[in-house]
């Protein structure tokens, strides 16, 4: 049934709560994990400076190097725990930018991904209103199916 | 001193609501969100194909809508028309700071390719101390800048929606919260350009159509008001042409000194050079910058001699302190006429509504443009250099979101209040954050990229010497007068020789002698900093993607290896 899954994941706890359950269903159906990293505009826009969003927009990118180094420590977390939990399955990774989730939705439909995994916090009342969901968001523009994991539960 | 007259006398500014100078301003901000919403959906997303370029026109122009807030559009030509000759110290202070820019730094920062002016500091000096005073600074000078913006923006509301100028700040600096909200996945550099344009159109029209239907100039307003300038002077105040009447020639110096260095300090300034394709673009976009600045510079002497002839005689019948009698020379006009006088003039000259509509909106698209860069600024400072890099590592993009956002709101919140009471002319307190950066950031700056040698503790001590220095003076003949409610400077000896608007002439000179000297007698920065530096001054042209630091890390191709 799920021949490919996507993990995406900004090296938070909340989605790497996600991870254990993506590479479980994946060994299960023994399906191909995809892991993607999106860099947040609308982060990059009051961390760094919007002349940044316009540096990752001109294909720049390649001299960005903390940018790099922090996509691929955040996805290297889901073959970290592979073979920590010796599981076999394949992992492709992938980092893109923009929207996170427009960008998951664009990589569901290009790929012909069959399930999402992601982590939620949760968030109410001011932390909510400041940062939104990315969950709930990916919920209302993807057609895939996705099953989200709260870190709540986790925690239980 | 004060006659029952001036009790009477408020404003020049015809205060009201007005139906096509609002919708103007609606559809500006409707143009560029929509022209944002275009870029961004437009954008390609994926980051490994070079995408297209800004050339250095387009740089440029994003530098000038960057730098030219309300301060130039409307606060220039209100220092010239009140102050005269110490006034023009404005225009000479602001716009020759780019030549400095342009041989000395421009193509150095962008060799040196980081993200925020603090990274600079940070890395350059080895030292997340330096990092953290530099974070703080940039916090600073983006907070004393934009307090100047709102109170531009609550002038224009006034004349433009007849709201007082309190809700008029209150409103616009709303807009403007929101608009950096919305900004940052839009088209930046594109809606930049765009501020630019509106804003620049939008001064030469009323100059030109003032100038042309007084019949005081025709193609070239900047030459043919000689003739009106002479008028101005012979007729109604002497002292308008007249050297250091009204400060003195130290004060004169002192001012474009500050703004000068202060310009080569300023942190939203000097992002705008990291980011471009390479070195020849970066001087290139100075260049240019120059230029699109100086368009609008050369025109606020104009506007200053037509806005004082028109407040003297106002062809349209308003009623002006000058007429009213409160005043007996435009030179004295209160602060709000001042500050409002570019369109104050085209108003005072009889022209239709949305004409000065439309003049009163590019005052806003200058304020807009600049304060957006201005919190920005102040967000990634708290953001990056403070929350992410000093006290967790391991933020995540949305701990950092969280925090970015939170910085907009508060300096936006605490603007506001500020700005409703403002302790300055517009002018005066964007001058006053240059001097800050000029004290604090020019020295650490210009010695961080061209002397090897200079350590952490130098850098650091300067830093918190030009703190003093420039903090402590506009303290001492603004904050504290201000908010004390005692006339004049708490020194009036120290205000005269370390002005708060001009506190780099001293200060400037005494932070690098702290830097020099401190730098000698500690232990000299380690071998990959030093490489750093050199890097960033290699003949050798470097290749589009290299930042200094990569090419350093490779090994690099300096002498000693």
């Amino acid at each position: 049934m799920y021949e490919k899954i996507l993990v995406p994941t900004d090296g938070s706890e909340v989605a790497e709560a996600a991870i254990d359950h993506a590479l479980d269903i994946a060994s299960t159906y023994g399906a191909e994990l995809h892991t993607m990293y999106v860099i947040d505009t609308a982060a990059i826009d009051v961390s760094l400076g919007t002349e940044q969003v316009e540096r990752l927009r001109e294909g720049h990118f390649g001299e960005m190097p903390e940018l790099q180094e922090e996509a691929t420590k955040a996805m290297g977390v889901v073959t970290q725990q592979a073979n920590e939990h010796d599981l076999d399955v394949s992992i492709v990774e992938q980092v893109t930018a923009g929207q996170p989730h427009r960008q998951i939705d664009r990589y569901t439909k290009d790929n012909d991904i069959d399930l999402v995994v992601m982590g939620s916090a949760g968030r109410t009342g001011v932390r909510r209103a400041l940062l939104g969901s990315v969950a709930e968001r990916t919920l209302r523009t993807t057609k895939t199916p996705v099953l989200v994991v709260d870190i709540r539960t986790e925690d239980e | 001193m004060i006659e029952p007259v001036t009790l009477q006398y408020e404003t020049a500014v015809d205060i009201g609501f007005k139906a096509i100078p609002a919708l103007t301003i609606v559809a500006m901000m409707v143009l560029f969100l929509g022209v944002g919403y275009f870029f961004r959906v437009a954008a390609v997303d994926d980051l490994w194909v070079a995408g297209r370029s800004i050339g250095a026109i387009e740089n440029g122009m994003a530098i000038g809508a960057n730098w030219m807030s309300a301060a130039s559009y409307l606060g220039v030509a209100a220092l010239i028309a009140t102050a005269g000759y110490y006034g023009l110290g404005f225009v000479v202070g602001w716009t020759t700071g780019y030549f400095i820019l342009l041989i000395f730094m421009a193509a150095q920062f962008r060799r040196f390719g980081k993200y925020t002016a603090p990274d600079f500091v940070g890395d350059r000096f080895y030292s997340n101390y330096a990092r953290g005073i530099a974070a703080f600074v940039t916090l600073v000078i983006a907070f004393v800048y934009a307090i100047g913006q709102g109170s531009g923006m609550g002038l224009m509301a006034q004349y433009i929606l007849g709201l007082s100028y309190e809700a008029g700040v209150i409103l616009f600096m709303g807009v403007t919260i929101v608009y950096v909200a919305l900004s940052g996945m839009l088209g930046a550099t594109k809606n930049m350009a765009l501020q630019y344009v509106i804003l620049i159109l939008a001064f030469l029209l009323g100059l030109y159509v003032v100038g042309w239907s007084q019949g005081w100039s025709t193609v070239m307003p900047y030459l043919e008001a000689g003739a009106q300038t002479e008028l101005l002077i012979e007729e109604f105040h002497a002292q308008f042409a007249e050297p250091f009447a009204a400060e003195s020639f130290y004060m004169w110096m002192a001012l474009v000194v500050s703004l000068i260095l202060g310009t080569c300090g300023l942190p939203h300034v000097l992002v705008r050079f990291y980011t471009v394709d390479n070195e020849r673009t970066a001087r290139w976009s100075t260049v240019w910058g120059l230029f699109f600045i100086c368009l609008l510079y050369w025109g606020t002497a104009t506007y200053a001699v037509f806005g004082g002839l028109l407040y003297e005689e106002p062809v349209s019948g308003d009623e002006t302190a000058v007429t009213a009698g409160a005043e007996d020379t435009f030179m004295n006009m209160p602060g709000a006429d001042g500050d409002a006088l570019v369109a104050l003039t085209v108003q005072l000259a009889d022209m239709p509504e949305w004409l000065v509509g439309i003049v009163a909106a590019g005052a806003v698209a200058a304020a807009l443009a600049t304060t957006a860069g201005l919190f920005v600024s102040a967000s990634s400072a708290a953001a990056h250099d403070i929350y992410t890099n000093l006290y967790k590592t391991e933020a995540t993009q949305r701990e950092q979101m969280a925090v970015g956002r939170t910085t907009i709101l508060v300096i936006g919140i605490l603007v506001t209040l500020i700005a409703l009471n403002p302790p300055a002319l517009i002018g005066e307190l964007v001058a006053m954050s240059f001097a800050i950066a000029a004290c604090v950031f020019f020295p650490v700056f210009f010695l961080g990229l061209w002397w090897e040698n200079a350590t952490q503790e130098g850098a650091i001590a300067g830093m918190l010497v030009g703190i003093l220095v420039s903090f402590g003076a506009i303290a001492n003949d603004t904050a504290i007068p201000m908010y004390t409610g005692v006339e004049g400077a708490f020194s009036t000896t120290l205000a005269a020789y370390v002005p708060g608007l001009g506190s780099a002439l001293v200060g400037v000179p005494v932070v690098f002698a702290v830097i020099i000297v401190v730098s000698l007698v500690t232990e000299s920065p380690p071998e990959h900093v030093k490489r750093l530096v050199r890097q960033c001054h290699s003949p050798k042209p470097m290749d589009k993607m290299d930042a200094a630091e990569d090419v350093a890390a490779d090994g690099g191709t300096t002498t000693d290896d």
